[in-house]
């Protein structure tokens, strides 16, 4: 014990370069959008207001922001349910290949390795109305599929690109969730009576129950901000802000739109929205999960 | 309750290895069969094959009356207990115990009926609402046993039970399976590796190697009469001791210079089989087997020592009265029990004829 206290230094100094990272690239920005938020500026940074509350007073008001809310709901919901189930689907029916599971896996694995811009450059140019395959073909089914006019495509269009991108990696989780439940317990669960549905609903699912809290606040996270990306290069927001999340929209009022004190509150709400979402998350849903 | 029927059972993996090679057996309602045999002699096979778990290559399984072949696990009213007791961590005791019956739509109450008489049997009444992983290893295999009665199968299937126990809860766990198995009469298949398991708990016994039955019958047939040097290597504790001898009608001549009196008429080369509880130290003769001790482990009740007989690569092991002190080093003269005396083929192993083994003088 006492050797341990006259260290008191060293655990200080093995964390300080993971401790610098954070603070450089977490707390001083983090602290700057609070500090910015109580702020007007003009877009040349060549004076600056303080001005208590009023840009969070105007974002509450404003249609456009309400607007975002919406679609962010409707995108990240849509998004981590999709990515989330079919990973799983996807997993259920890896683990049950006996031959070539490897190539299988490697396949699946894959779309995680692409840069999300990368991957939303792919989905834009196989639905781009004038020279994608997809859209073609979609065409000649009779269905007209043009993501830049219509808001519904545009969205299912991000949607399907931001699952597609994270599937992957729930995908990784739940195979190797699946295959740390023993195979006895199954078999068991056969000789139980338990038809193969009954049995993942039974007993596979409720195993899984870790592994699907841990991804649902991953997968969270990914959507209010990772899939800026994705979005970004796909549909750029629009069209008309059909596909403006919340991440997106911070990003084009501050960046595009200059108005860095609008941008920065924005960004603060949108910090304690996803953290009060955790947070919800880890007291009522984690109670379920069956350690 | 049912008998079970073993036609011509085989099973063929896709890569070409043959795990069982037709086996034929007939296992009586109520009697308890164990399995026994070193590990991938496909015992384990054998009950996953009953359990419907594998695929049957070939021929045909009967319980009762029906053609099991093709029925699912769940169609074959069997149940198991699993080496690693397979209980499902995130249910409750009481929750494990009933999965299978409410699979199979019994109303709640009878349920919990059904449920509360079961855990009462095997001492588990005040455990019901714990989880699997609040429970020592000798409460998980009760739960385990419980889980297999409440459903009043036909045939009970053990695979390894108490592999996973301490020396000391295994011996009490083997007595109160067999107490159980006897009350309930049902009918079980029981594989092990432990030979001592597998005396103690069997009505009849099987030794497996290689995907063969080497020898059916009850435990103390297979000690006195073991039909091949496998069998008789495998059953009895310690192993049984195999010198290497010349047979002219009834004499065996040793290498060691000594001649016995065989128990069968044989020629030319044999093995022959002595057990360590067979040989009784005697006074100095000329007719005694003269041994020296190399290595002796006294473990109470009886003495065993490794003694060094002349012409044997291999040490015998003879078992003495615990009370006898011995030394390394120390000369003894021994006699073997000329009536329990077992001669093999030296090439394939088999028991050479005995049916006079013990009568004639």
């Amino acid at each position: 014990m006492a050797t341990f206290q006259r260290h008191r230094l060293t655990p200080w100094i093995l964390l300080a370069p993971q401790l610098a990272v954070i603070a450089v690239f977490f707390f001083w920005p983090a602290a700057q959008a609070i500090v910015q938020a109580f702020y007007i500026e003009d877009p040349f940074g060549l004076g600056h207001e303080f001005v208590w509350f009023e840009n969070f007073a105007r974002i509450f008001t404003s249609f456009e922001y309400l607007r975002a809310l919406g679609v962010t709901a409707l995108f990240s919901v849509s998004v981590a349910v999709g990515a989330m189930s079919l990973a799983l689907l996807l997993a259920v029916q890896a683990d049950r290949v006996i031959h070539g599971a490897h190539s299988y896996k490697t396949l699946l694995i894959w779309p995680y390795a692409v840069a999300p811009a990368v991957a939303g450059v792919l989905w834009m140019f196989m639905f781009d109305p004038n020279l994608g395959l997809l859209s073609a073909g979609l065409e000649n089914l009779g269905i007209g599929w043009n993501h830049r006019v219509n808001g519904g495509q545009a969205m299912l269009l991000v949607i399907l690109a931001s699952i597609w991108k994270q599937m992957s990696y729930n995908f990784v989780f739940f195979l190797a969730g699946l295959q740390s439940i023993p195979k006895s317990l199954l078999e068991a669960a056969a000789i139980d009576g338990a038809g193969p549905w009954r049995r993942f609903w039974t007993v596979t699912f409720p195993l899984l129950s870790p592994t699907s809290f841990f991804l649902l606040v991953m997968n969270s996270v990914y959507v209010f901000f990772e899939t800026f990306g994705t979005i970004d290069a796909t549909t750029g927001g629009g069209p008309g802000g059909a596909t403006r999340t919340l991440v997106y929209k911070v990003y084009e009022d501050g960046f595009e739109g200059y108005d860095l004190g609008s941008s920065a509150a924005q960004s603060v709400i949108l910090l304690i929205l996803v953290g009060l979402l955790t947070l919800l998350q880890f007291r009522y849903i984690e109670r379920k999960v069956q350690y | 309750m049912a008998t079970l029927r073993l036609d011509g059972l085989k099973k063929t993996y896709p890569n070409g290895f043959v795990a069982l090679h037709g086996l034929d057996l007939e296992i009586a309602d109520g009697e308890l069969l164990v399995v026994v045999g070193p590990s991938g002699c496909g015992k384990s096979t054998l009950l996953r094959m009953l359990a419907g778990l594998e695929d049957i290559t070939a021929g045909d399984l009967y319980i009762g009356e029906a053609r099991v072949n093709p029925l699912e696990p769940a169609d074959r009213d069997i149940a198991m207990v699993f080496q690693n007791y397979a209980l499902y961590p995130h249910m409750s005791v009481a929750g494990n115990m009933e999965y299978a019956l409410k699979n199979r739509g019994v109303p709640k109450e009878a349920r919990r009926r059904k449920v509360e008489e079961t855990a009462s049997l095997i001492g588990l009444q005040d455990l019901l609402d714990r989880r699997p992983r609040q429970l020592s290893g000798g409460q998980r295999q009760r739960v385990a046993m419980g889980r297999a009665i409440v459903r009043e199968p036909q045939v009970f299937l053990f695979d390894e039970p108490l592999s996973n126990l301490d020396a000391k809860l295994r011996v009490q766990m083997r007595l109160e399976i067999r107490r159980l198995q006897k009350r309930l009469g049902v009918t079980s298949v029981y594989v092990t590796h432990d030979q001592v398991e597998a005396m103690t708990l069997a009505d009849r016994l099987i030794v497996m190697n290689e995907g063969r039955i080497e020898q059916l019958g009850s435990p103390m047939t297979l000690y006195d009469q073991p039909a091949s040097t496998f069998v008789a290597g495998f059953i009895g504790s310690p192993a049984m001791n195999f010198l290497s001898a010349e047979a002219s009608g009834r004499t065996l001549s040793l290498p060691c210079g000594n001649q016995l009196h065989a128990p069968v008429d044989a020629h030319g080369h044999v093995t022959l089989g002595i057990r360590p509880e067979h040989l009784v130290p005697v006074e100095e003769s000329d007719d005694a087997l003269a041994v020296q001790v190399e290595l002796v482990e006294p473990l109470g009740a009886d003495t065993l020592a490794y003694v060094q007989l002349d012409g044997q690569a291999e040490p015998l092991v003879v078992r003495f009265d615990g009370a006898r002190r011995l030394e390394e080093g120390d000369r003894l003269w021994l006699a073997p029990d000329l009536e329990r005396l077992h001669l093999f083929d030296p090439e394939q192993g088999q028991r050479l004829t005995t049916t006079e083994a013990i009568t004639t003088p």
